[in-house]
Order: C-alpha cells, then structure tokens, then sequence
C-alpha cells in the first residue's frame, strides 16, 4: 500500500506525451477504453514505465494490461510499492 | 505485363513536394548549407542538405509522430503525395491485400536511436522507450506507411544503402508481376544527426570542407566527399493494365532493371582498387538493364548518375558509363541533380528515379547545381548551368550502394 496519488490532469499529461494522444483530465473522467483512446499495447507500456520513473513506484505485473485508466489508477495507488 | 509509375511524392532540402522539388531541380537551386538543427562543428564540414521547413506534425498524426523517426516522417509525407498524385486510396480498393509496400532503407531512425541510448547510458535501461523496437529499425517506414493506408499487400525492405531505391523499385515490379495490382516503394534518409555523421565520417567519402561551393563538387577535379540530405520520394507502382482500368495516368514505365555485386568496397576514399572494383559490377548492371528492357545503348536519352563526389569513385563510375554505353556515352546527357540537395542514401535512387520521370515527361535535363568545371578527363557530358532540352525516351538511372552494390534501372515513356 502506498500514498502515492494520480490526478487525472496529471495522467493526461502522460498520456499525451508517452502516446502522442491528445486527451484531457475531462476525457479521462469518463474512463474509456485505452483502445478507444487511440493508446495501443506500446504506448500503455510506455505510460507505465514513466508513471514508474515519476513517481518513483514499481507497478506490479499487469498494469501495461490495464483497459481503462481507472484500473490504472487502482494499480498506482493500491497496488505499487515504493522504490527506495 | 508492364509496371508504370501512377503517382510521386518527394522533398529534399530545396523543395518539399513534387512540383516544389522539381522546379527548384529545373532551376539548378543550391540547397546544401550550415546544418541548423545542432551545432555540427567538427562534424566533417557541417553542412548538410537539410529541409528546414519541414513541419512533421502537419503530415503524421501525433500518435505516430511520437513512435518514430524523422526518416520516418519524410516517408509518411512522400507517401501521402504520392497517393494523392496517384489518387488511389488502399483502404477504399476491394481487395485488401491489393497494395503492398516495399521501401528501402539504410541509416534508419537513426536520431530517434540516439536520444534513447543517450538515455540508457545517462539514466539507465528504466528510461528507454518502448518505441525503440519499433522506431529504430530499417522496416519501420514499411510498417507505418502500410498501417497508415491499410495496404496490406506483400510488404518487404530493402537494404543495399544508395543503390536501395532501384532495387525497391524492381523487387516492386516483380511482385506486381506474381499478381499484387500495386505497390507503394521509395526510400528516405534523415542522416543529419550526431550519430549518423560520426558513421559518416568513419566511412571517409564525408566531405570535411566546410566551403559551400566545394563541399560537393561530383565529376570534377575540385571533388573531395559527398554532403549528406534529408528526403527521399516515393513512388505508386502499378500493373499498367490495373492503371489503365481506374483511369491512372502512367508517368514512366520501369522497364529494366540490373544489379551486381562489387565484393565489399569500397575501404575508404582512397581506396582506388575498391573502387575500381565498382566499374565492372556498374557495367554489369547497366548492362543487363538494357537487356531487360530491350534497348540498345543508343536510345538512352539521359542519364542520372551516382556522383559520390570522390575522385577514384567518379572516375570508376565514368568507366562503367563508357564500358556499357560504348561511344554514346560521351554525348549522353548525363544529370546531378543531386549536387544541389545532397547524398540522401537510401532516397537517393528514389528521387533520381522520380526527376528522371519527370524529365522525361517534360523533355527537360536538369543542371548540376554549383557545378561549372566537369572534369574532361570523364569523357562524359555532364548537364551544367541550365536545363538543356532533350526529347527522348528512355533514361538510365544508375547507383552504387556502400559496401559493393550497384544498380541501373531503366526507365521509359509510355506515350
């Protein structure tokens, strides 16, 4: 269990840097599919590894298999150890 | 079953798009200067024919632009034109598999490389992106143009670096002839980078000077390296019968098509035994274009030579000329074009291909930009200061490929 915390401008700032898909803490809300995004299998891998290096957390197995971004989400903030 | 030439697309330093290239070509337009991008002092003469005013966000979408490179960007671009020229849409033919592509490619994403070992190396492996696998890679530029207009025809990549695009282009021909109606083939190069002009230079043909109006001074006595360039073309090739079906217009025939092999050559410069080993295998190749094509020496009304701009390397080229072309090879029109943008590698052969058919088209040689004072010593009749009229038709596009390889492609009107 960690305190780390995941605001939804902040992932779509990612989102749109790591993807290269525009998108919006608004379009995030509404927790579309990542296919439907436009982020494909490469660019979920991607979010993961720099929201690892941000936030200095080690994501278990699985999050680069989340669909939407609130099991994204959910993986950051209940399920990432902290590096030390 | 004839293969025809439906569409171009193509961008150097002194033109982005084709009638913006070509009349910069027509013209003689230097376009080789100061590489802008980095401070490329010490790089060679830091020059280079670089395409300043390419804007890649307004031809690849961002999510594509993210996961690949430059060269990649310029091909995207060509690809565009050239399917809007040929005005084909892959997505919308009936078959799916109708169009294929086949590029060829040499230094490949080398920048986007670059920045990803320069983050392995300064923050570790954590920090390379996933793109690399796919960005780097000498098929990339196959892959996305394929993804971007869903041809999902025979795909493939060559790699015999400058001598690459001709053989794209027949490999193109043979596929269209086992029954792919068209296929999309060209090349670029992005070579303009740190890396790629320490490979560069490693090479030794890279021109050191930083002097403008010598830096690149192929078939004459003042030659001491190539510049490289930014660009590249890409061609639609069709099945003349499929063209004909959807009201295609044919801009040039390919009509023959040759390649040999020099043994790996050359080792540097001044090299001259290597290079005089790329005289037999260029002849051979011509040669045999000619023979594929059904044509003899004579009717060859222009030629678009390889001008590496080192004098054992064009010396080696004017006697594969003179060898496979006899006597006419001292009255032949011979064009530079690339004098004026620079060595673009892997687009080199494309975009010669390319102004080929279009001099063809328009009855019209281009000058070799910068260039004043051939050597006679070629014995060749190089195309200088302006454009000459020529009516013909047919032109020899020749191109050697570091590390021994050697093409000639011939190409023909088809009115």
């Amino acid at each position: 269990m960690s305190d780390t915390t995941l605001d939804l401008t902040y992932l779509a700032s990612v989102v749109t840097r790591c993807a290269g898909v525009p998108t919006s803490a608004s379009a995030l809300a509404d927790d579309p599919d990542f296919n439907d995004l436009g982020v494909d299998s490469l660019g979920l891998l991607g979010i993961v590894t720099e929201l690892e290096n941000q936030l200095q957390v080690t994501l278990p197995e699985g999050a680069e298999k989340a669909e939407r971004p609130s099991q994204l989400i959910d993986f950051v903030i209940n399920r990432s150890v902290r590096r030390s | 079953m004839t293969s025809v030439i439906t569409g171009i697309g193509m961008l150097a330093a002194t033109g982005i798009g084709t009638e913006a290239l070509w009349e910069a070509v027509r013209e003689g337009r230097p376009g080789i200067k100061q590489i802008s991008r980095f401070d490329a002092t010490g790089y060679g003469g830091g020059l280079g024919g670089e395409i300043t005013e390419f804007d890649a966000a307004t031809w690849v979408e961002s999510r594509v632009l993210v996961q690949t490179d430059l060269w990649t960007h310029l091909a995207l671009a060509a690809t565009k034109m050239a399917l809007d020229d040929a005005r084909l849409d892959p997505a919308a033919t009936d078959d799916p598999y109708a169009v294929g592509v086949t590029t060829s490619a040499s230094s490949g994403g080398n920048i986007f490389g670059q920045r990803e070992i320069h983050s392995l190396w300064s923050q570790g492996p954590r920090h390379v992106g996933p793109y690399q696998s796919i960005a780097w890679f000498y098929a990339a530029c196959t892959g996305q143009m394929s993804i971007a207009h869903g041809a999902k025809g025979p795909c493939g990549v060559i790699a015999t670096e400058a001598a690459g695009g001709l053989d794209a282009l027949a490999h193109s021909r043979r596929v269209i002839r086992r029954g792919t109606p068209a296929m999309i083939t060209g090349g670029t190069e992005a070579p303009l980078g740190p890396y790629a002009l320490v490979c560069q230079l490693a090479g030794g043909l890279l021109s050191r000077t930083a002097q403008l109006a010598d830096a690149y001074a192929p078939f004459t006595t003042r030659a001491c390296g190539y510049v490289p360039g930014e660009g590249g073309a890409v061609l639609v090739l069709e099945d003349s019968q499929a063209a004909r079906q959807r009201d295609a217009t044919a801009i040039a025939e390919i009509s023959g098509w040759g390649a040999a092999f020099a043994g790996r050559v050359p080792a540097g410069a001044h090299d001259h035994a290597g290079w005089a080993k790329t005289t037999p295998a260029l002849a051979r190749a011509i040669r045999a274009a000619l023979a594929d094509a059904r044509i003899d020496a004579t009717d060859i009304s222009m030629v678009f030579a390889d001008g590496v701009g080192i004098p054992h390397a064009d010396a080696a080229e004017a006697a594969a000329l003179h060898a496979a072309l006899g006597a006419h090879a001292a009255s032949v029109p011979v064009a530079l074009p690339k004098a004026g943008f620079g060595r673009l590698h892997a687009g080199s052969a494309t975009i010669d291909t390319a102004l080929a058919a279009l001099a063809l088209r328009d009855g019209v040689v281009p000058p070799a930009p910068g260039i004043n004072d051939p050597d006679p010593a070629l014995g060749l009749r190089l195309v200088t200061g302006e454009a000459r009229t020529v009516q013909g038709r047919h032109a020899l596009v020749v191109s050697r490929g570091t590390g021994g390889f050697a093409s000639a492609l011939v190409l023909s009107r088809t009115t």
